[in-house]
């Protein structure tokens, strides 16, 4: 039997008799029809195919996860999230009239966390906005304000038994914007920091308020809750969105 | 649940979204009372170390916005 150049399909030779023809034509094909199905592995939206380590026989690639990139694995493409340069946002919380907001069971997939934390508002004027990492209580903490403001100036010693990152101490009007980034939030052998920068309403005078400092944490402990509160009062509004970073 | 007098405690579990709110717990009270009192204290060293430069400005003849001048 003959068969065609690319696939070796079986084709009738020239001396085939022509009863033979409709099975040549049938075996024809279903050997078109399984090559073809070959080639094309895919079975849903965005699927995507690759040769394997047998000719003529393709692998299909499910499509990937939103915010995945193509990389290559053992020497075949593959999914992958993306290693470096991309933010992930993790939650999403509203302030409203609560005293005390948890982020916890933080996942323990990224390199670096980002706070973002919009239109804060205390209940009470020149109340300022606390944090802990952990539910930890004890005397762990030191805070820095480059502004030398709110009572801070250069890091002291661990002795604190809270954060303080300014922000907007208003009652009335929140406009304020703070973002706090957490380096290497799960390693168990050093201390932890953070950095802030913020702007936000100062209740007097009734003007804005800019600020950048540091907090530091002397635990080991990986990261994996962070609680805002007021020692007083409550928290009247805002939204803090917590982001991983690769 | 209800809403009462009591303090409010919100938890997001990150993993899982699921939002509580709920009253603080005794212990959790407690520790509020710890951490008002720490502000208290906090703010009472501000109050003094502002009182402290006021007076010496005022000793040496100087308003805090003349200082800041001679600082900018």
């Amino acid at each position: 039997m003959a068969t065609t150049t690319n696939y070796g399909w079986t084709t009738p030779d020239d001396t085939s008799l022509v009863k033979d023809g409709a099975s040549a034509i049938r075996t024809l094909g279903t050997s078109v029809d399984t090559t073809t199905k070959n080639l094309n592995p895919e079975t849903t939206l965005g699927d995507l195919a690759f040769r394997s380590s047998t000719s003529n026989v393709n692998t299909r690639l499910g499509i990937g996860t939103a915010g995945q990139v193509l990389t290559v694995a053992s020497g075949v493409p593959s999914w992958a999230t993306a290693s470096s340069g991309s933010m992930t946002l993790i939650s999403t919380t509203t302030f409203s009239a609560t005293t005390s907001v948890t982020l916890s069971s933080i996942p323990s997939t990224y390199k670096d966390l980002k706070l973002v934390i919009r239109n804060l508002k205390p209940s009470t004027n020149l109340q300022y906005v606390y944090m802990r990492f952990n539910g930890d209580t004890s005397a762990s903490y030191t805070s820095s304000n480059g502004n030398n403001a709110y009572g801070l100036d250069q890091l002291s010693a661990f002795g604190a038994t809270e954060l303080i990152f300014a922000s907007s101490n208003n009652s009335t009007t929140a406009q304020g914007l703070t973002v706090i980034d957490i380096p290497d939030y799960l390693n168990t052998t050093t201390w932890k920091i953070g950095y802030f920068r913020s702007i936000g309403n100062d209740s007097t005078p009734t003007s804005g308020q800019y600020s950048n400092g540091i907090i530091a944490y002397d635990d080991l402990a990986a990261i994996n809750s962070i609680t805002f509160f007021r020692p007083s009062g409550n928290i009247t509004s805002g939204t803090v969105l917590l982001y991983g970073v690769n | 649940m209800t809403k009462t007098d009591k303090p409010q405690y919100k938890i997001v579990n990150c993993e899982t979204g699921e939002e509580i709110v709920r009253d603080a717990n005794a212990e959790e009270i407690a520790q509020i009372a710890i951490d008002a009192a720490n502000a208290l204290t906090r703010k009472a060293q501000a109050d003094a170390k502002e009182t402290a430069k006021a007076a010496i400005l005022d000793r040496i003849g100087l308003t805090a916005d003349e200082l800041k001048t001679i600082l900018g």
